[in-house]
């Protein structure tokens, strides 16, 4: 059973990801850069999942680390702009985000439930802070701005942002992509996302069988910040611009949104939440003065009657057509 | 874009022909206009400004409706070339991402043929570059941060954007002229504060200032700098210490609902028995706040842009200009009216002066190179576009003052300040810091 | 100047208070932490301002009173059908329903305002105006800001009766501290709930009413209070009235001595506290877990 549903997954995937790779040669050039932030916002989706659905703990300002992923490369070229590589600027973010989520994630992992939401928020907040009113550091509520970078020692000189994102950086962002979604397929297949599991289903008993929760959930946590620093480093280029903004709690109250409209049930939900509300919230802001009226209206809707998301909802629909067999969960 | 590169090089025959044709060329260009026909669909003008939140009252609608009131006008002139401008009213409420993302779609997706926006300093550093990184004609409308034409060293690369233009001065005339007013009506001030916002605006606000008046003034003492975030509303703390500081002169850059929350909170707990404001764009504020408004106060207009100046008999367009304002919402224009009118009228004389040029509808390259030298008349006398892409206009600085005719302070006018525009605006080429540096007092 | 650094924070300190009670009330008997508790005190603000508004030329006490009584009214109604329609359903979901669906009501709401009463801010300060400043030690203060304090006062001890003196009090302090219990106990659960959830939009709206003589009602304006709302709960901890105060005075003289002496502080500064305590103590100075 096992390795039909692992086939037919690796089948889809790869499909998808023929499908991502042919996408430049039918979409304008504007919605390539629409699944370009779609897709750079998904990694970060796959990371709050890990927290929400595994290890059963909601985090509230996961925009902290995003912003550190961001950060990261944006004040790599702000202090070193000789050395403002690609390769080096990835490396920056994860390994900043790491750091930041592992000093944050240390202190929040020792609650849970409110509280751990509470604290997330409140620790994105004190990041959101600081990054403003450093002015001198980081720009203040300027932000900094995200040149093209050298790739591998590739010059870009007098390519057109433009022209590099509908072009190799497209590329670039569904490699990563797909990396960044099989290595979370394989933590949370792994006896380390099963025991993760098991801390979320029953705390006492898991630490019984001796799981050490907390270091669990710790561990847990830096990969997740890990996953949105990267994130947040592939989206700065993507973006051009980064403000403080990315770390306050609207932000990182966009990220569970994601999460939630994808469905956090099934794994592959979140990436579909971020493509879809991307779409969502630009075609919304684009189209009424009143977008907040349409984000915000899906979002209770969303609440109220599908609460398994959108692939949820549609696991339902295809579970109640074929009465007797079980959706491919997990 | 390969139409693009035949129409360049088509440009480059067409100017060889001209230059090497000499007078010949007069009719040469005629039958090349003949040629090249004009689309008869309507220009898409993408119009940004704040319609709602705090900025949106005192900025964000006068200039909105500037823009509709000038598209209007020029749509029953003709339009721009016989094309109707197809205005755009769009929001620049939440923040520098959803503006990227938004200026990315009009470019890229709607193909709008210019954006004319942006009045937060913020929203300009992060919007402008996308001009040339994503290939669209964007004029910064009102936004004042001057680094954003200006490079980090001297002589910095002129123009920083091919495609990005602002059409009004930035901040240095604002601050400059305030330092020089105030140097001529205070010269024996000895202690000045600042409270400025916690952004671009505020900071480089201040920072112009400081430099100036202390050039200007070397005796003066800082003794506050206060930055309280954008959109605060309690500003009780901030003038309280604004009071233990002693200050004589309070420089501040706080624009809209901020700087009318500022000055209330302050009258009533009477810092201005103490001390003068000198608002780098107050101009507005008299007119917003009625006789609240304390007199007094020194107050800039971000250029020369005043209902009353330049005086109607003298200059029968701002005359015009109010007029036609005030009979269609009911108020005087404020500043950002008047930079609306620049934008879109600059948009104008720059398509028609690269058509009588290239023939035809000009491309946007053709465009941007006929707006990188330009200058043409406005309510507020003669905006000047230069080489670096960024306006230079006259300053008027004036001192609030209670009269019978109005009910609220305007301009005294027997102590208007206009100060020409080479005395308060760097050349191009020279950042203005080191404009201020080289000065001799 | 130490005496009126004080008082701002005092007077900051009063409407953190007033802001921040529905807040903490909230969290505390139901568990959930109301994104939308801004967006009632913005609803109070503009309702405040459009009455203030329409009263030009009224005494200025009157002008408040009327203001002050609409705002609380519609504040406590939009709360009341927010409670019964979109919240009811959540009690019994996971955390993260409940979080987004009042951030989802909190964007509703933003734009409602800006529906009915435009995007323009609205400007109420004839009150503010019509009261004038007296002198302080030397100092001119606005009276206005002492009649903040006052009313702050009033209410704060409506509360503190309300809570200690009558049934209703005790009967939410059961449920505060342990709900199974308080349920099994015939406690009518529902409607207490709905009456504590009332109660605290109707503060938030008081509060939005007393701000707009002050500053204009914006757009957005519910965004701020409610982070600094948050704070002061988190200081104060869930669901205290006291730790509410202490929170608020806290927060309050903290912003004011920050700003006057080393003002790059201010907000990393009172985010530093929260979660200093929430690291420490997470259920705040005066909350029970």
């Amino acid at each position: 059973m096992t390795n039909y549903l692992f086939s037919s997954r690796a089948l889809g995937y790869l499909l998808a990801l023929i499908v991502l790779l042919l996408l430049p040669q039918v979409l304008s050039p504007y919605h390539l850069t629409l699944v370009e932030t779609g897709l750079s916002l998904a990694i970060m989706a796959l990371g709050l999942n890990l927290l929400l659905r595994y290890a059963g703990v909601l985090s509230f300002g996961h925009g902290a680390y995003f912003a550190a992923g961001a950060y990261a490369v944006g004040l790599l070229n702000m202090y070193f702009p000789d050395n403002f590589s690609f390769e080096l600027a990835m490396l920056a973010s994860l390994g900043v985000s790491a750091l930041v989520s592992a000093l944050f994630g240390f202190v929040c992992v020792r609650h849970t439930r409110i509280f751990f939401s509470i604290l997330t928020l409140a620790l994105a907040m004190l990041m959101f802070a600081i990054l403003e009113k450093a002015y001198h550091f980081t720009g203040g509520s300027d932000g900094i701005r995200i040149p093209l970078p050298t790739f591998f020692g590739i010059e870009l000189t007098g390519m057109r942002r433009f022209q590099f994102l509908v072009g190799p950086y497209y590329y670039i962002v569904v490699g990563i992509f797909a990396a960044a979604t099989l290595v979370m397929l394989a933590v949370v297949n792994s006896p380390f996302g099963k025991a993760l599991q098991a801390t979320r289903d029953n705390e006492v008993r898991a630490e019984m069988v001796g799981i050490r929760v907390k270091r669990f959930r710790w561990y847990a946590f830096v990969i997740s910040g890990t996953f949105c620093g990267l994130s947040g480093g592939v989206w700065s280029f993507v973006n051009g611009h980064i403000t403080p903004e990315i770390s306050g709690w609207v932000f990182s109250g966009e990220i569970v949104y994601m999460v939630l409209l994808g469905g956090f049930m099934i794994f592959e939900g979140p990436i579909v939440g971020a493509m879809l509300f991307t779409y969502l919230r630009l075609y919304a802001v684009a189209w009424t003065e009143y977008w907040m009226l349409i984000v915000g209206g899906t979002l209770v809707l969303l609440v109220l009657l599908l609460p398994g998301g959108v692939t949820g909802g549609i696991a339902g629909l295809a579970a109640r057509l074929r009465p007797g067999r079980g959706g491919g969960r997990g | 874009m390969a139409q693009k590169t035949n129409r360049r090089q088509f440009l480059k025959m067409a100017g060889a022909a001209g230059l090497g044709a000499g007078a010949v060329s007069v009719m040469g260009t005629k039958a090349l206009a003949a040629k090249k026909s004009i689309p008869k669909t309507p220009i898409k003008v993408a119009a940004i400004s704040f319609l709602s939140g705090p900025a949106a009252g005192p900025f964000g609608i006068p200039g909105d409706n500037a823009y509709k009131m000038m598209a209007d006008v020029y749509n029953k002139q003709g339009g721009i070339l016989g094309r109707k401008i197809d205005l755009i009213s769009l929001d620049e409420a939440g923040g520098a991402k959803t503006q990227v993302e938004l200026a990315r779609k009009l470019i890229l997706e709607d193909k709008v043929d210019v954006i004319l926006g942006y009045i937060s300093s913020g929203d300009c550093k992060a919007v402008l570059p996308l001009s040339d990184e994503l290939g669209g004609l964007m004029l910064a409308y009102d936004c004042g941060t001057h680094v954003l034409m200006e490079g980090k060293k001297s002589p910095y690369k002129t123009p920083k954007f091919q495609l990005g233009f602002r059409t009004s001065a930035h901040l240095g005339q604002d601050n400059i002229a305030l330092a020089l007013a105030i140097k001529k009506y205070m010269p024996d001030v000895k202690k000045i504060a600042g409270i400025n916002q916690d952004y671009a605006w505020g900071r480089d606000s201040w920072h112009i200032f400081e430099l100036a008046i202390k050039k200007l003034l070397p005796q003066v003492e800082i003794v506050k700098t206060l930055w309280p975030k954008i959109f605060t509303t309690d500003y009780t703390a901030h003038i309280s210490a604004l009071q233990g500081s002693g200050a004589q002169i309070i420089h501040s850059s706080l624009w809209g609902g901020d700087a009318v929350t500022f000055i209330k909170q302050a009258k009533a707990a009477g810092l201005f028995k103490q001390a003068k404001m000198a608002m780098s764009r107050g101009e507005p504020y008299p007119q917003e706040l009625g006789a609240e408004f304390p007199e007094g106060q020194f107050l800039c207009c971000a250029g020369a842009h005043y209902f009353l100046y330049p005086a109607w008999d003298k200059w029968p367009l701002n005359k015009w200009f109010v007029s036609e304002f005030k009979k269609r919402y009911g108020k005087y224009p404020t500043y950002p009216s008047y930079h609306a009118y620049q934008a879109i009228t600059a948009y104008k004389t720059a398509v028609e002066k690269a058509s009588s040029l290239v023939g035809g509808w000009p491309t946007m390259e053709q465009t941007a190179k006929a707006m990188g030298n330009l200058s043409f008349e406005t309510p507020s006398g003669y905006c000047v576009i230069n080489k670096d892409h960024n306006a230079r206009e006259d300053c008027l600085v004036g001192i609030s003052k209670m009269t019978k005719d109005y009910p609220f302070p305007i301009l005294d006018p027997q102590r208007l300040e206009v100060f020409p525009s080479f005395q308060v605006n760097a050349p191009a080429g020279l950042t203005t810091e080191e404009w201020i540096a080289g000065w001799k007092s | 100047m130490g005496l009126i650094y004080a008082l701002n924070g005092l007077y900051f300190a009063a409407f953190l208070f007033l802001t921040s009670l529905g807040l903490s009330i909230i969290l505390g008997v139901m568990g959930i932490l109301n994104l939308a508790h801004g967006s009632l005190y913005a609803i109070g603000g503009f309702v405040a301002a459009y009455f203030i508004g329409m009263m030009t030329g009224s005494p200025a006490v009157l002008m408040l009173v009327t203001a002050a009584a609409a705002a609380m009214v519609l504040a406590g109604a939009v709360g009341l059908v927010m409670e019964t329609t979109l919240l009811k359903p959540m009690y019994k979901r996971p955390l993260e329903y409940q979080l987004l669906i009042t951030f989802g009501i909190l964007m509703l709401i933003e734009d409602l305002i800006k529906l009915v009463f435009g995007g323009e801010s609205r400007y109420a300060s004839a009150p503010f105006d019509a009261m004038g400043s007296i002198e302080i030690t030397g100092h001119t203060y606005p009276v206005y800001f002492l009649f903040v304090m006052g009313i702050t006062a009033l209410a704060g001890l409506f509360i503190w009766w309300l809570m200690a003196k009558t049934k209703l009090g005790i009967m939410l302090r059961a449920i505060e501290m342990d709900r199974d219990m308080a349920q099994a106990m015939g406690i009518p659960m529902r409607r207490l709930t709905v009456v504590a959830f009332v109660l605290g939009a109707a503060l938030a709206g008081l509060g939005g009413a007393l701000v707009v003589p002050t500053t204009p009602a914006v757009l957005g304006m519910g965004m701020d209070v409610l982070i600094m709302a948050f704070i002061v709960v988190v200081i104060g901890g869930l669901g205290s009235l006291k730790g509410t105060l202490v929170g608020s005075l806290l927060v309050g003289l903290t912003r004011s001595f920050t700003v006057a002496f080393y003002a790059e502080l201010e907000m990393p500064l009172l985010f530093m506290i929260a979660v200093l305590i929430l690291v420490v103590k997470p259920e705040g100075l005066f909350g029970q877990k």
